[in-house]
């Protein structure tokens, strides 16, 4: 009798959760230094979030209580989102000598617009921890890129950074690029079984480098393949070849906290995500 | 078994009713989609609470760079001198990184910077991973005995073997511990004094995280670059066995061009056969259909 009544009280309060669950934000009282650097760079430009919104796909409706109209507090999830695509739309350096890729790459697999990477998407945000960003497949309207609390709030992850939020708008986005071009990297949350080889994820996650040389693709070509292993790139490589291009060769003014997450983010990611691991090493061992 | 009998009248109306029940999800679906379109039409611009700032750069153009504020001290003025030098570091640009070194090196023998920037350390660790990052990497910079004692706490903090863990299998508090624990490996490594580095070939060797077992390695190929052959032939005592390939991981050094990296990358992947990937699967995704694009505004962005 008493475990009916329990289970009727839980049928009863399930709504109740659901919805508390659905309207839960990220913590919204702090960001972390690399945030707080980038931002005093810009100190809140109306006109850069005025054009982000739109060149994201960042809709009222999905970010309204996360800081739509507190676009200037660099605590709430609006802000930390479009301190992410100021770095990626003009942070980069694109140094041809050096650089896996260019500014026009980054720039064409996080952005909302259809084009050759991907696609067009929309950026929302959710407070679902199991991941940091996840890439959803729609079938009558835009894809979508979603990017979790963890990448925002630095008391639960020290993803919650500028150069890692940047790094998981390329991740997904290239998700988005599969979709586009009916590639396939695995069967496992869009990736390979783990652990297996060098990778240390279990049990999704894993992915193969397609080591290419500096200069392989001009900038605006990275969205190109050739059906083998010598022209191609997986979500995570693009992640890594990302982050590692904002820590050795972003622009002169990018804070140091920022250059300095992203090759942590990076270094950690070639050394567990990749089967034939490890991926480029970033930057140098001094410490400073 | 496969069977070709008739399906029954109960079967024919639960498929009935499968088939509507799932062209109501479709049409559902279709339908919030749809209305998300019409409501994203109407939706406003975002606004802030603050007044609009000046361009980024004319805020640039303000900024006085190589002010570097001192790191000297000692009780509350060292812990003073300390958190506002964290503050700018975190701001400085590659222009400023001799500036800085300088300055580092100038408090090498202060016990307290060393102190407070300990502190600072283990405080950050829990609530800013950034900055954390940030003052392992000036307190590695300061080759002073007490950091070292500092580093090695921090690279023997207990590893967590539970915590947030993600649906790819990731734990959020070891990549967390493990990237900081990395970076006091380095600051460790750039000692060069025997206790450090025999604490760090000890990592090489023992740490459960590839993230500081890989970084350990780097480091102290780095610090010895005087004498690369007996740096390698000290770490393959160390280095687990299919851990090898860390010994030749291809590096992007700094001021480098890409004919020198493109070099050493064939000659990795010629060394390492294993570490190239086999060609890529071209199985369509089983849920997706190409399919035509939805617009979005493709402006430029506004000028820096």
């Amino acid at each position: 009798m008493i475990i009916r009544k329990i289970k009727i009280l839980g049928m009863l309060l399930l709504p109740v959760f659901l919805a508390a669950t659905a309207y839960a934000v990220c913590n919204q009282s702090s960001a972390s230094q690399a945030d707080r650097d980038l931002w005093s760079t810009h100190g809140c430009w109306r006109d850069f979030y005025l054009w982000e919104f739109r060149a994201y796909d960042v809709r009222e409706g999905d970010w309204r209580s996360r800081g739509y109209f507190d676009a200037c507090d660099v605590n709430v999830e609006f802000a930390k989102h479009w301190n992410a695509a100021y770095l990626v739309t003009y942070g980069l350096s694109d140094n041809h000598d050096l650089a896996f890729h260019g500014t026009v790459d980054y720039r064409a697999t996080a952005e909302a617009a259809g084009s050759d990477f991907h696609s067009s998407l929309n950026h929302t945000a959710t407070d679902d921890t199991s991941v940091f960003g996840r890439f959803i497949w729609h079938p009558f309207s835009s894809n979508e890129v979603q990017t979790s609390c963890l990448l925002y709030d630095p008391a639960l992850s020290g993803n919650a950074n500028p150069g890692s939020r940047a790094g998981d708008f390329m991740h997904e986005g290239w998700h988005g690029w599969a979709s586009r071009r009916l590639r396939n990297f695995g069967g496992c949350n869009g990736h390979q079984n783990g652990p297996q080889g060098a990778c240390s994820m279990n049990p999704c996650g894993c992915d193969y480098f397609y080591f290419h040389g500096i200069g392989a693709y001009e900038f605006g070509a990275m969205y190109q393949d050739d059906g083998t292993a010598s022209r191609f790139h997986s979500p995570n490589q693009v992640q890594v070849e990302f982050l590692c291009d904002v820590a050795d060769l972003s622009k002169s003014w990018v804070p140091d906290t920022v250059r300095r997450s992203a090759r942590s983010d990076a270094n950690q990611r070639a050394v567990t995500r990749f089967i034939n691991g490890p991926g480029f090493s970033c930057g140098s061992p001094r410490p400073w | 078994m496969y069977s070709t009998k008739k399906p029954s009248r109960l079967f024919s109306l639960i498929a009935a009713l499968a088939t509507v029940a799932l062209l109501a999800v479709v049409a559902g679906q279709y339908s919030a989609q749809m209305q998300q379109i019409d409501q994203n039409k109407s939706q406003k611009n975002p606004e802030s609470k603050e007044p609009a700032g000046p361009q980024p750069s004319q805020l640039q153009e303000k900024r006085v760079a190589h002010q570097v504020p001192p790191l000297s001290g000692t009780g509350e003025d060292a812990k003073k001198a300390v958190l506002a030098f964290i503050d700018w570091a975190g701001l400085s640009t590659p222009d400023e990184r001799e500036d800085v070194r300088k300055m580092i090196s100038s408090a090498s023998d202060n016990k307290e910077i060393a102190g407070a920037l300990c502190e600072e350390a283990f405080r950050a660790q829990q609530v800013d991973h950034s900055r954390a990052l940030l003052v392992l990497s000036i307190l590695g910079e300061l080759r002073n005995p007490s950091g070292e004692e500092c580093l090695r706490r921090f690279v023997n903090l207990p590893f967590p073997q539970d915590g947030r863990k993600t649906s790819e299998g990731e734990i959020v508090e070891q990549i967390d511990l493990g990237t900081l624990q990395a970076k006091a490996i380095d600051g460790l490594a750039y000692l060069r004094t025997m206790s450090a580095d025999e604490e760090v070939l000890r990592q090489v060797q023992k740490h459960p995280s590839i993230i500081v077992r890989a970084e350990a390695i780097s480091a102290y190929l780095w610090n010895h670059q005087d004498s690369p052959d007996k740096a390698r032939s000290v770490l393959t005592k160390y280095v687990r066995k299919d851990e090898k390939i860390y010994l030749d991981r291809v590096q992007r050094d700094e001021g480098g061009k890409a004919e020198s990296f493109n070099r050493k990358l064939e000659y990795y992947l010629k060394s390492h056969p294993e570490a190239v990937a086999p060609a890529p699967k071209f199985e369509p995704p089983k849920d997706e259909k190409p399919k035509k694009d939805y617009p979005t505004q493709t402006v430029k962005p506004p000028v820096f």
